[in-house]
């Protein structure tokens, strides 16, 4: 580093100093290790031409001991001192002399002024090149601690922006990748079967899956067991014995924490050609490793909630559907059909929502109704009825105690009601009716009609749009019926999953259909 | 390829510093200056490739030197790097009206700011 300094500094006031403390008005040259001159005063170059011209007869700057060297070329000497930093020979500093005598003993006495005056010059400079050299170092240092920082903020301005799910870690790891330069970042966490990766290749890579295969299993169970970030940069590193053997990456790998256990590792791998992973790397690996940590916890527990909410839903579901084998499945269908419904209108993602569970709890209020009437075979009774009737508010009674579940109740609520104002239990009519309502009455109403039951078999599809068709209006919003009718004409799926007659002909004639529960 | 020429310009010398050694180190010719009066200076001895210029300077300001050096080289729209603080957002109108010129973050991440000039000599070619 000295060395390159050297050519850079300016030395005109070393110049002037020498000639003030000397009385003498030498001129001034400052020469490389190898003796070639790369400073003398501007305008001045007589001294930098004699020294080259000796340089080139093969002068080869020896020194005896410290201090001041003196080389007799004919008419003139040669003065110069070596300038030494903590690296060694830097340069040197030259004065060129014209003197009387030119013996060994017989020296003019100013040259003893001349020697101390150079030796001074020698270690101010000596001294300015390692100050310039610290800076730099000190610069380098400035420089890796502005590129930790950039990467800390620019993770979590991420991880704020963020939604969960596993774009999350794709994304962050596509963005480590990046600003680390890294051709391969991955998050691997095998207890939840997570292996998720980003590559920002430099050159290819043919055996990315083996790769990845290594990283779930040799590296992560070291990784586990070390509980210390790896860092392998050497071909020769003994560990590649058993992780990473054959082949030549880098890799740094950072064990993610979850209450004092390992449960994940985050790992970067570079093709063998570019730089090592460093100190500074790793501990970014750590800060990210960190981050990691909570946002992993955090993913868990979403899944784990949402697990929980669809089990109790489908417990609760049960519950209603045990009691009448010929309900049974019929709330799985009617939400199928009006997530169908819903999708198809583009329903924005919180009223989808609410449709998913609104639909899929519809009938939960069935639970208040007896077995007897629930199941009955014949026509009901009016007082009968009236226990049908009620079960729409039953299914709000029972659901407004979850919280979470709050804008789903406005559709079980008021699925029966008919648009044209003549249903239970509140008798709203058109767009009073709210929209997820209007939507299951339409899946419940297909549903009803193509499903079999105790007194008769489940009628055809056709059948089924015949009739749906004509309560257009009447009993059912005949916008959603006409974007049930499109959705229906694509053939979708789930009208033979759901094993649903079909018939050639279309209904000879609009059929009654005794609404039942 | 032939040697570009960085112009930096910043009164604070440990930013000169850090900066002109990661260029350094990909090989551009870096000059430096501590206010807009020395790099105007400077550009007349040698247009720079890329004039990466601070805001806030005694003397001459950025904000003053930047469309200068854009108005005196008119056949030249060399790229200009402007760095900023990100304590006045306000600032940033008066560089939309000058061509080619972009709005850097300080402290500066070196890494970012090579794959930057990287990607514009790339574009060049």
């Amino acid at each position: 580093m000295s060395l390159d300094l050297l050519p850079t500094l300016d030395y005109t006031r070393h110049e002037r100093w020498l000639r003030r403390s000397t009385g003498s008005d030498y001129s001034l040259a400052v020469c490389d290790a190898a003796g070639a001159p790369c400073w003398s005063a501007p305008g001045d170059t007589t001294l930098a031409s004699w020294i080259t011209a000796l340089n080139a007869g093969g002068f080869a700057w020896p020194s005896t001991g410290d201090g001041m060297q003196r080389h007799d070329a004919g008419d003139a000497t040669l003065l110069y001192t070596p300038i030494i930093a903590k690296s060694g020979l830097i340069g040197y500093l030259a004065v060129r002399a014209t003197t009387a005598a030119t013996t060994a003993t017989d020296v003019p006495f100013a040259w003893d002024a001349l020697a101390e005056a150079l030796e001074d010059i020698a270690s101010t400079i000596a001294d300015d090149c390692r100050t310039q050299g610290e800076l730099d170092a000190m610069a380098d240092e400035l420089s890796d601690r502005y590129e930790e920082l950039h990467l800390v903020y620019a993770i979590d301005r991420q991880v704020q922006d963020m939604t969960t799910g596993e774009d999350l870690f794709g994304e962050l790891l596509e963005s480590w990748a990046s600003h680390m330069d890294a051709d391969v970042a991955a998050f691997i966490k095998p207890g939840e079967n997570l292996c998720v990766s980003a590559t920002n290749l430099s050159a290819p890579i043919h055996n990315l899956d083996l790769v990845l295969v290594e990283m779930r299993g040799d590296l992560y169970r070291f990784s586990h067991s070390s509980r210390q970030p790896i860092v392998m940069n050497e071909p020769d590193d003994p560990r590649r014995a058993y992780i990473f053997t054959d082949m030549p990456f880098k890799i740094l790998c950072c064990p993610v924490f979850q209450d004092k256990s390992v449960v994940a590792i985050l790992v970067l791998l570079n093709h063998a050609n570019k730089e090592d992973f460093s100190n500074s790397d790793r501990k970014l690996g750590e800060v990210l490793a960190n981050h990691l940590s909570s946002l992993s916890r955090m993913h868990s527990m979403l899944a784990e909630t949402s697990k929980f909410n669809q089990q109790m839903a489908a417990a609760l579901i049960e519950a209603v559907e045990a009691k009448d084998p010929y309900t049974r499945g019929h709330s799985e269908r009617v939400h199928h059909i009006a997530m169908e419904i819903g999708r198809a209108l583009r329903l924005p993602p919180r009223e989808l929502d609410n449709l998913f569970w609104g639909s899929l709890l519809h009938d939960v209020g069935k639970i208040g109704i007896p077995d007897a009437v629930l199941c009955k075979p014949g026509r009901l009774t009016r007082d009968e009825f009236t226990f049908i009737m009620v079960h729409p508010e039953r299914s709000y009674e029972i659901l407004r105690h979850i919280d979470r579940l709050k804008g789903a109740v406005p559709g079980a609520r008021h699925h029966q009601e008919k648009y044209d104002g003549t249903g239970y239990p509140h008798g709203l009519a058109g767009n009073d009716i709210p929209y997820n309502a209007r939507i299951i009455a339409v899946a419940d109403t297909y549903d009803s009609i193509t499903s079999s039951r105790a007194y008769r078999a489940g009628r055809s599809h056709e059948v089924a749009m015949a009739e749906i068709a004509r309560c257009a209006g009447t009993q059912l919003d005949p916008g959603v019926v006409a974007m049930f009718e499109t959705v229906c004409r694509a053939e979708p799926g789930w009208i033979a999953e759901f094993r649903i007659a079909r018939d050639p002909v279309p209904a000879a004639a609009p059929v009654q259909v005794a609404v039942t529960a | 390829m032939s040697a570009r020429h960085i112009l930096l310009v910043d009164d604070e010398p440990h930013v000169l510093r850090v900066l002109r050694l990661s260029l350094e180190r990909e090989g551009y010719i870096v000059a430096t200056a501590s206010d807009g009066n020395a790099a105007l200076a400077a550009m007349a001895q040698q247009l720079p490739d890329v004039l990466i210029s601070d805001i806030q300077m005694d003397g001459m300001d950025g904000r003053t030197l930047c469309p200068l050096a854009r108005a005196t080289y008119p056949d030249h729209p060399f790229l200009i790097l402007v760095m900023t603080s990100m304590t006045a957002l306000d600032e940033r109108a008066w560089a939309r009206e000058l061509a080619n010129t972009e709005f850097l973050e300080k402290p500066l991440s070196p890494r970012q700011l090579v794959a930057r000039l990287s990607r514009h000599f790339a574009a060049l070619a």
